[in-house]
């Protein structure tokens, strides 16, 4: 069954001031994911 | 003194350029070659394709940039590849035909020391009969032109609906092997709030239609991720999306024909059916250009630099979904054949695709192709720049630097609707790109933590933030590189 948004939850992702927060925690997230390095996968323990 | 030449300034073009331009002196030429003589952030094509932002704020001149930075250009179109030169011409080299007003029709052999190619895909609308941009109410958001004119039949369709009409908008991919889920995805959901915002919404059906065996494949086989204090599918997250915003789906469906008004289409279950649109914008396959290669003697040696895409260090070798590992993805996008001869971003041939094959009863293949955009299209041309300099700085080949999309993180933050208090994102990253089911078997191949979904206001800010901190390094602005890719 498809799940769905409760008001509460609508309510946290549209709150700017809650989403300030999640902006700068998000920042730095997907910075330390995408910039956290990249290699190859031929050598044994990559 | 090395000559290094860049086929393209796309995303990967204009990265390996500034790269070499930054990091080799002067006594080493960077040449770029692309018909465009525009740069465009084709990440905020949908913005324009929904009149929320204007074309010329995505794209600046190329031609000045270039001249201010030392590095050449040439608004040209490559037609051909010789990499051992010809019996006039010892060094390697192109041949390319000008498209700029003063020069248009001239060709000119560009030789090399190393060559980027780094030319993206062919929008290969033709492989879908009736799919034309602007034409049978069908539209791109491929580039900005294109997203000009989506914008304008849209914004006619609203036009008519505050008059009373009833539409019914279909949004996905245009043919059985489509790529490039995402950017639709991002529209569909830009549509969608337009129409809230201009107070029609009540008079569309919204219709998601999509080669994807199930919502939020992306093309990358769906992932597991985490979602607040929840772990869930992509699939559950996008359905959650698409039932919260009201927007039906078809899925499995391989588009094979536009009429005016009418996407005809065949199903997973070998089903043709048809669905009537007043506004579609469908994602067309991608194709390699159709180049051509030549050795010395002018014989067609095509298949050692091509095959649809450019060949690389990817393991080619036919085999069944079950045997696909991620050492088959190539890790520094080196032709095999000709070692000076690189192609990162779209422009390579991958191995195979992510998602899993499947066809349907009549064997037409209905599957997404691999996503390369974005991210990992810069992330392998600075890779790629970054071993020609090694290569030229310690006067023998260097490979030091790799990145297979199987060891390689994304992010897409793909847009929910536009506006600073209103806006919406949905952002989601993947580590690594393509699964690794032997690393992380109990998670559907990802890394769990590093592959996660977010969903609300902040999403639309930090896509905002990405769009003019990548326009900024894309103008190589002081500090440009300090901004990862």
């Amino acid at each position: 069954m498809t799940r769905r948004i409760s008001n509460f939850k609508r309510f946290v992702m549209m709150n700017p001031i809650i989403q300030f927060f999640k902006f700068i925690f998000l920042s730095i997230k997907v910075l330390l994911i995408v910039a956290g390095g990249h290699g190859g996968t031929r050598k044994t323990g990559y | 003194m090395s000559k290094i030449v860049i086929l393209g300034a796309g995303i990967s073009g204009h990265v390996a350029a500034a790269h070499l331009r930054r990091k080799l002196d002067k006594t080493h030429e960077v040449v770029v070659v692309s018909p465009n003589s525009n740069y465009q952030w084709i990440p905020s094509n949908i913005w324009v394709g929904v009149g929320r932002m204007k074309s010329k704020e995505i794209l600046f001149p190329l031609a000045p940039l270039y001249k201010k930075k030392g590095i050449g250009f040439k608004q040209a179109k490559v037609t051909s590849f010789f990499p051992e030169g010809d019996s006039e011409t010892e060094k390697p080299f192109v041949m390319a035909e000008y498209v700029s007003e003063e020069k248009r029709g001239e060709t000119e052999k560009i030789t090399y020391d190393y060559l980027i190619n780094a030319t993206g895909p062919k929008l290969n609308f033709e492989a879908t009969e009736g799919l034309n941009p602007g034409t049978n109410k069908a539209y791109s958001v491929c580039t900005y032109t294109h997203a000009d004119h989506a914008w304008q039949g849209l914004s006619a369709l609203i036009e008519e609906m505050k008059q009373g009409k009833e539409a019914r908008i279909v949004i996905g991919t245009g043919h059985a092997k489509a790529t490039c889920q995402g950017a639709a995805f991002e529209y569909i959901l830009n549509v969608e709030q337009e129409l809230r915002r201009q107070k029609v919404r009540d008079k569309a059906k919204i219709t998601w239609i999509s080669n994807e065996y199930q919502l939020g494949d992306f093309g990358m086989d769906g992932m597991l991720l985490s979602y607040g204090s929840n772990i869930m599918k992509s699939h559950e997250m996008v359905e959650m999306v698409f039932e919260d915003r009201g927007i039906e789906w078809i899925l499995g469906s391989g588009v094979n024909k536009i009429e005016d008004g009418i996407a005809h289409y065949e199903n997973l279950d070998g089903e043709l059916k048809n669905i009537e649109f007043d506004f579609a914008m469908l994602i067309p396959s991608f194709s390699g250009h159709g180049f051509k290669a030549f050795d010395k003697s002018n014989q067609d040696i095509t298949e050692k630099l091509f095959k649809g895409f450019m060949l690389v260090d990817a393991d080619y070798t036919p085999k069944p979904y079950e045997e696909w590992t991620v050492q088959d993805w190539p890790e520094t996008y080196q032709n095999p054949n000709y070692k000076n001869i690189f192609a990162p971003g779209i422009a390579f041939a991958p191995p195979h695709s992510i998602s899993k094959p499947r066809k349907s009863p009549n064997g037409t293949e209905i599957f997404p192709a691999p996503p390369r955009t974005g991210m990992p299209s810069g992330i392998t041309a600075k890779l790629v720049a970054d071993n020609i300099i090694d290569s030229i700085k310690k006067q023998k080949e260097s490979l030091d630097h790799k990145g297979s999309m199987g060891n390689m993180g994304a992010a897409c933050i793909a847009s929910a609707g536009f506006g600073m208090t209103k806006g919406s994102g949905i952002s989601i990253t993947t580590f690594p790109i393509v699964p690794d089911y032997k690393k992380y078997p109990d998670t559907m191949g990802r890394k769990l933590g590093k592959t996660f979904g977010e969903i609300g206001l902040a999403g639309h800010w930090l896509k905002l933030a990405l769009h003019y901190a990548f326009i900024y390094k894309a103008k190589m602005r002081p500090f440009w590189y300090l901004i990862p890719e």
